[in-house]
Parts: C-alpha cells; structure tokens; sequence
C-alpha cells in the first residue's frame, strides 16, 4: 500500500526522490517470515547525511548477517515529504520492505549529534509511535538508541526505552537474539500476558551495555539542582559500562557495502583504519568515549579494501578513522593501496590530517593528481591556550607544516578553530588573526619567489567551544551567547587581508547544544515543546529558530543558562554519573586542574600512561600493529 | 580498444535516478563487472561512456541506450551477463553491439522517442471524445508551448516535431502513444503533446498521477525507422 501510493503520488512531488526508494546495490531484503526479530536503524537526519554514516553500514550488515534477524533503514523525511506524508496521514515507513515503522520489533536511533533531537521526535511521531515511553503499548516498538550523544542520553530519557553504551557490534546482536526469545517464549504462553513490555526491559536491563531509563527516577533538591538517580527496580544495575570489541583487527566489518544513487556526504568507500585516539586533546568527546586506540592490520585493510572496491565499484577508498595519519603502518599502507588499486583509477584520500610534516608527506602521496585543499586544525591561536586544551602543535609545527604544503604546490589552506575555550583571553582571539596572517604571507612569499601565478586562500573556520560529557572540561561554563557573537565581531573586524577568508557557527546552536550535552531528565519537557513549535533539522541554518527554543524554555519554566553557563563543582553529581566509559573521575580531574596550570599530557601510546583507566577498567589495552615503525621521532 | 553499444531499461525503483545518477550508477556497475574502461587523457581522466539522451526523472524507459569504450573487448553475451549481474534493480541490459570505428555518437545519431503515456480519467469519457481530440489537434498548424530556461519562461514552436499520436480508454485511464522527435534538432516532451491534447476538449484527467513511459529511441535514416542497435547490424 505504502509503496503503491510512494510510487504514484509522492515521488514526483518531493526533492530528491531516491532518498526515499531504497534500492541501492548491495541492500539486503529479508524476508520477514524467516526472521525472528526485526529492527529498523533510524537515522535522524536526512539519507544523504545518514548513509555516509559507517556505523549504519557495519550494523545493517552485521545484523542481516545473522539468519534470526534483520534490519532495515529509515532517514528523516526532508520537510517536503513531511509536508505530503501528513497530508495522506501515511506513516513512516522503511525503505527496504516499505513496512512502517510501528510494525518493527525495535527502531534504533543513533545519536550522532545534540541538533538531532528534535528529529526524532518528529520521525516517531510521523511514525505514529507514541512519543513518551510510559504511553508505549505492549505491541509498540522498543525504541531504543546508542551512538556518542549516549555519554548523556538523559534529555531524552523519557523518550527512550533503552539505550546502549558502547560499540553496537558487540551489543546489538546479543540484545536483538534475546527479543526474539523473548517473543518466542511469549507466543507459546497461552495466557495474556500483561506488563509483557516491563518484562522484557526488564530482562534486557541485565545484558552489558544496556541502560533502561524507565528503571531509574532522578532526584533533584530545593534548589534544583540534580541530587542523582533512584534505581525503581532493585535488579538495575548501579551504572552501565560501555561495552567495546577486544580484538579490532579480526572485528566484522561489511566488505559488500551498499553503493547509494544519489551524491552523498561521504560517496567513497569507507575503510576504518583504527578506532579511538589519544591524543587526549581536552575538549575532545570522542577522544574519551571511543578509547583505547585499536589498530587494524595492514593485511586486513589491504584484503578489505580490495573485497570493497570490488563489491562497490567505487574509485575513492578514504581512510577513515578519528587521526588516520596516527595509524602505526600508514605510510607503507598507503603506499601499497595505491599501488594495487593504480590500474583501475582507484584514488585515495585522507579526510582528517594532524598537523604536521608527515601528514603533508602522506597527502602528496595520496594526492598526486587532485590537489583541493588542505585542512588542520591547530584549534587555538596562542601556545598557552594551545597547552590548555591539550593540542600539543607548536607555533613551530604549524608553519613548518603549511610551508611544506605550499611547498607542495597547495594553495589553498582551512585551519580549524575554537572560540570560548576555557580561560580564552583577547590575546588568544588576537593570535587567530595573527597566525592566518602568517599562513598567507608566507604562502605568497613562496609562490611568489617560485614564480607560481596562483592566489593563495586561508579560510579559518570558527566554531563555539561546547562542553561535553566525558571530558576533562565537562565542568567548564561556555561562553554567553553575546560574548561569543562578541568575539566573532572582533575578528570580524580585525581580519582585513583579502586572501582570508572567516566564517563561523552559529552562537546559538552552540548554546542549545550546550545544553543539551549536559542536560538532565527536565529538558524533556523542553524538546517536547520546542519540536511541537516546529523544531526540526535544527543543525541546519536555513531551519533553526532560536526563538522557538526560547519561548519553549519559558513556556516549561526551564532555565538553559543553569546547563550551559554555570561552572559545575567536582564534587556536584552529574546526570551522567551512572554510565561507565571506563574512564576515571579522577583523571578528568586531573586533567582539568592540569588545563588551568596550561600543562601538557603526553600521548600514552609513544610515552607513559596517563592512568585514564581505561584499560584496567574494560580489561583490554591499546593495540597497535606497526611495532616499533610507531615510535620513529620524526612522527611526532 | 572498442567502443560496445548498450541497450538498456530502467524501471521502478531506479526511474526516480537522475541523469547523473544513472551515469554513475553505470560506471559503478561496470567496474563491479570487472569490464576495463577507457579513461580520457588530460588533468581529469574520466571513462568514456556517452548516453543516447538524458530521460526525465520519474520516467520508464523500456529503450535506453549507452556507448561505452572498454579495452580489452568482451564478448557481447558475455557483457550483457556480466553487467547485469553488477547493475541495481531495476536496470535490465538487454543486448550489446560492437559500434565499428568511425560511427557517429549516439547523441548525434537517436532523432525519435516513442512515448506511452497513462493518466486516470476524474469521469468516465467516450472513445470518441479521445480521438477528436487528438485529430483536432494534430490539425492545428502551431503548437506553442512555454518552457522554462535559464533566462525565464520562453515559447516555442513543437508542432513539427509531432510525427504521431495515438490514443484510448482503457480501466478509466486515458492512454496516449506518439511518436516524437529528440536529440540535437529539438525536443517534444510527452507531457506537452498529453496537454495539448487535453486542453482541446477540456478532457478530464488526474494530470498529479501521471505516468510515462518511454518505448524506445530510434534513428530514422532515408524514410526507415531503427533501434540504435538495429542501425549497427544494419551495417554488418
């Protein structure tokens, strides 16, 4: 029925109509009759962003590699099918079976980013799935989640029946097996069974990983401040820890990917290097959540990249991963891909460089004929601030770095950084200026005694510091919004070189993700209103309206500048203390208190342990496959 | 070296691809096939691969075609199973052709499209109303039609380039059948020649579920009407 009316009146009318067929190579259909459990990965933002999303991709094989079960996809409807979705009262549906959503066993979000949020209460009540988890029927899906916004799921706590913390391989098989038994258990009882939902969070709770919201209540005092969790059911657990794969290099990882029609973020093949950094730069999330470092092999990359490009027909293999140029057998890696995929016009490319002289190398390697542009992000303009964020790029490197790239003949150059870091002074916004001056002088100065006729273009890009859970600055206040626009003004004002080029986020997207990130169970009520004035793809500009979540903070009578503004004491509970990701207080702690001192920590894997405690905690440690090749001094 | 020439359709799901998107849907399946292209030289190189006429998207076409330079040569039953297997549903490769050198490029050669088109009627209408329809506006002399382009809405003159068009009634759909011209001397699209139609008697139709499929591309040569694939064994 849904495809029929899909077919015949909604695709012509909408933007982009393969967002919405499905169809891909490489898609798995699987029949329903044969499967035991079902799940649809819900991405809650548009397909083209969706797909080029690797975790979908390794868990939508994963899973249809099982015989009992399968998943299928879904993507937020871009505000034209929205608009002719509601108008036939059709509900969302899958692109695979074209089933609607409410006919699945669980719809599983990922929880990419804060802006997100208000997608999928908008997905789930399109998809006509009551939106507060204590109003789910026995019969409704489980709505679950997982991905790095899980550090703090807690603003959305009421809309969730479980969440899972850490790598979706090890967990969701194991979690999808259990409710299909759980199903099986039930069709064999004659009797009805009420209370069947409560049930079976309730067994799910005891699997590792696993967070069912509804199993805790949380307490605030007088003055509203959060005073912790009350576990409601003497089995829940006391905290949930992260659950992560101990042998990286032999983890599953789908080699028949699906190959989208439409142009995509990323439209290559996307091979995972490494996972985890440290780096331990201290605003970082990822940086904590996803440790330790797990290499994989340069004969599994080799093997896996040659089985991609020929199930895909993709020509780019990008080397993905938090640092790629940080992978231990990079260089002899790179090299031999590009040798083996040379014949076929198969390319190569890097989307993230450290700052340095090596990185350059690597890029010349890999791009021999396409030269774009390069991008770094040094992140701060002093060294002091540089120290306190823990970077650990000189002055010296930089420069030494982006000569060597226009050495190389780029000419065009992005640097990255971050405004409202914490004890930013005027002097830091000043080094900004200063250092993208220096990067384009220096850039004509070398073009021009080489006598190249080519203009040279720095574009800094801006963004607001956001504190985030699970960092060493999760206890830091961010910026006021008119501080931060303040500052953009400055610099606004102080960039005159035309070979620059400025831009910046959004204060106020900053802000609400602020406060989201260390939000508690109260802005339920915030999302809920906010979404209800129509809030909706707030990560993209041409949809944010600050003034809806403004009249949604009054009309609940939550205060957002209690999230985002307030210095937090370490010894105040947080709303994320319940879940686990290994790491200790007392080194974010330390962390911290070292930041304010702008004293650097050193990478563990080439020096000492930072005693982060990751390691003893999940019982594994950092794994990488290059041996000594690692420890060269001319690669730090 | 040789260039082959494809023949092709494209159904539901992949009639929603655009232009672009069924260009590369095709490079991707013919690497997936392992059938080696020939690259163009120069700062980009890209595969030689040429289409006979960009179809609209949203559109059926159970006649497409494609010249694609491959080296080492392939067997032609050999390449149409291979590239089957390596195309996304709802692409069906339905023979292949050594194109000898010196032929003119498919764009340059297709002149005709032969479209059916399917509306559902809002009332019941006479057999007859169709066709004097249709014979009423075949009678006009001028068709004038308002496209859009680059510098805003322009007229122009298709009636010339409406060679047939047939029509019925069939299960409360109105059905049309023309023949019309494309390529590189002008373009009649098949919903102009169904508005054309329709406005003459005021015919009630549905024009939101349109649906059109197009039954071929052709190349008349000196009176004679042929496939792209016809035109080469012609040759033979």
């Amino acid at each position: 029925m849904i495809g029929q009316v899909l077919e015949d009146e909604l695709l012509n009318k909408v933007t982009k109509p393969t967002r919405y067929t499905g169809g891909e190579y490489n898609q798995v259909k699987k029949d329903w009759a044969n499967v035991d459990t079902t799940m649809v990965f819900a991405f809650p933002d548009v397909y083209e962003v969706g797909m080029s999303h690797l975790g979908l991709r390794i868990l939508y094989h994963l899973i249809n590699d099982q015989e009992s079960m399968l998943m299928e996809r879904v993507f937020a409807p871009w505000t034209d099918m929205e608009e002719e979705m509601r108008k036939r009262d059709l509900p969302l549906f899958s692109l695979e079976s074209r089933r609607p959503l409410k006919e699945f066993d669980v719809v599983g979000f990922t929880l990419q980013y804060e802006m997100s949020y208000t997608n999928i209460l908008n997905m789930l009540d399109l998809a006509q799935i009551p939106l507060l988890s204590q109003d789910r029927a026995d019969d409704d899906p489980l709505v679950i989640a997982g991905g790095p916004c899980a550090v703090n799921p807690e603003p959305l706590a009421d809309f969730l029946d479980l969440v899972i913390l850490g790598e979706g391989e090890e967990i969701l098989p194991i979690l999808l097996k259990k409710i299909g038994n759980f199903k099986k258990e039930m069709a064999g009882s004659k009797e009805a069974a009420p209370g069947r939902r409560q049930t079976l969070l309730r067994q799910l709770s005891q699997l590792p990983g696993v967070y069912v919201p509804s199993m805790y209540q949380a307490h605030y005092d007088d003055g509203g401040h959060y005073k912790g969790l009350e576990k409601l059911d003497g089995s829940a657990p006391d905290r949930i820890c992260k659950q992560v794969i101990q042998d990286f290099d032999q983890a599953y990882f789908p080699t028949q990917s699906m190959v989208p029609f439409m142009g995509v973020v990323h439209d290559r093949v996307m091979l995972e290097v490494l996972r985890g950094c440290s780096r331990a730069c201290r605003f970082c999330q990822a940086g904590t959540i996803y440790r330790p470092v797990r290499e994989r092999s340069a004969e599994t990359l080799q093997r896996q990249a040659d089985e991609l490009i020929r199930q895909t027909g993709y020509d780019e293999i990008a080397l993905t991963s938090l640092s790629t140029a940080d992978h231990t057998c990079i260089e002899p890696l790179v090299k031999a891909l590009l040798q083996a995929h040379e014949e076929k016009r198969v390319g190569l490319s890097l989307p993230s460089l450290r700052v340095d002289a090596f990185s350059v190398n690597l890029a010349r390697e890999v791009q021999k004929v396409r030269k774009t542009g390069l991008t770094f992000a040094p992140e701060a303009g002093t060294q002091r601030l540089r120290d306190v964020i823990n970077k650990g790029v000189t002055e010296e490197d930089l420069m030494e770095t982006i000569e060597k790239a226009f050495q190389g003949g780029w000419h065009t150059i992005k640097l990255y950084f971050m405004m409202g870091l914490p004890t930013e002074e005027e002097e830091d916004l000043e080094g900004i200026a200063r250092l993208a001056e220096k990067v384009a002088y220096m850039g004509s100065d070398i073009f021009r005694s080489k006598g190249i006729r080519k203009n040279i273009k720095v574009t800094i890009s801006l963004s607001s510091f956001v504190p985030k859970p699970q960092t060493p600055f999760q206890w830091e206040a961010q910026n006021s919004i008119a501080q931060l626009e303040e500052k953009q003004q400055f610099l606004k004002k102080r960039i005159r070189d035309r070979r620059i080029t400025y831009n910046w986020h959004d204060a106020k997207v900053s802000f609400i993700e602020a406060v989201m990130a260390k939000g508690d169970r109260r802005l339920a009520k915030v999302l809920l209103k906010a979404w209800e004035k129509g809030a909706r793809f707030d990560g993209w500009t041409e949809h944010f309206r600050y003034d809806r979540w403004v009249e949604a903070f009054q009309e609940t009578e939550i205060d957002p500048a209690y999230y985002a503004y307030r210095n937090i004491e370490y010894n105040e509970p947080l709303p994320w203390d319940h879940l686990d990701y290994g790491v200790d207080r007392s080194y974010l702690v330390r962390e911290h208190k070292k930041a304010m001192e702008a004293a650097l920590t050193q990478d563990c894997r080439h020096h000492s342990c930072s005693a982060c405690g990751v390691c003893p905690s999940l019982g594994i440690s950092v794994d990488l496959r290059g041996g000594d090749h690692g420890q060269n001094s001319d690669r730090l | 070296m040789a260039r082959i020439r494809i023949a092709f359709s494209k159904e539901d799901p992949v009639r929603w691809l655009s232009h672009l998107d069924t260009q590369k849907a095709f490079e991707r399946a013919l690497r997936r096939a392992q059938i080696s292209l020939v690259f163009s030289e120069g700062y980009n190189p890209h595969p030689k691969i040429s289409f006979a006429s960009a179809l609209a998207v949203g559109v059926i076409s159970l006649g497409e075609y494609v010249d694609v330079e491959i080296d080492p040569l392939i067997e032609n039953a050999e390449l149409v199973m291979r590239l089957q297997k390596a195309m996304p549903e709802g692409f069906r490769i339905i023979d292949a052709e050594i194109v000898p050198p010196g032929q003119p490029a498919l764009m340059a050669l297709v002149n005709r499209a032969q479209y059916r088109v399917k509306v559902p009627l809002l009332s019941s209408i006479e057999e007859k109303e169709v066709q004097d329809s249709i014979q009423t506006s075949l009678d006009l002399d001028s068709w004038l039609v308002e496209r859009e382009s680059k510098k805003g809405l322009v007229q122009k003159e298709i009636r010339s380039g409406v060679y047939e068009v047939k029509g019925t009634v069939v299960e409360n759909h109105l059905l049309l059948e023309m023949l019309v011209q494309t390529g590189s001397e002008g373009n009649v699209r098949p919903e102009e020649v169904l508005s054309m139609v329709v406005q003459q008697k005021d015919l009630p139709v549905q024009l939101e579920r349109l649906r059109i499929i197009r039954l071929g591309l052709f190349v008349v040569k000196d009176g004679k009407q042929f496939t792209p694939l016809e035109v080469l064994k012609d040759l033979r």
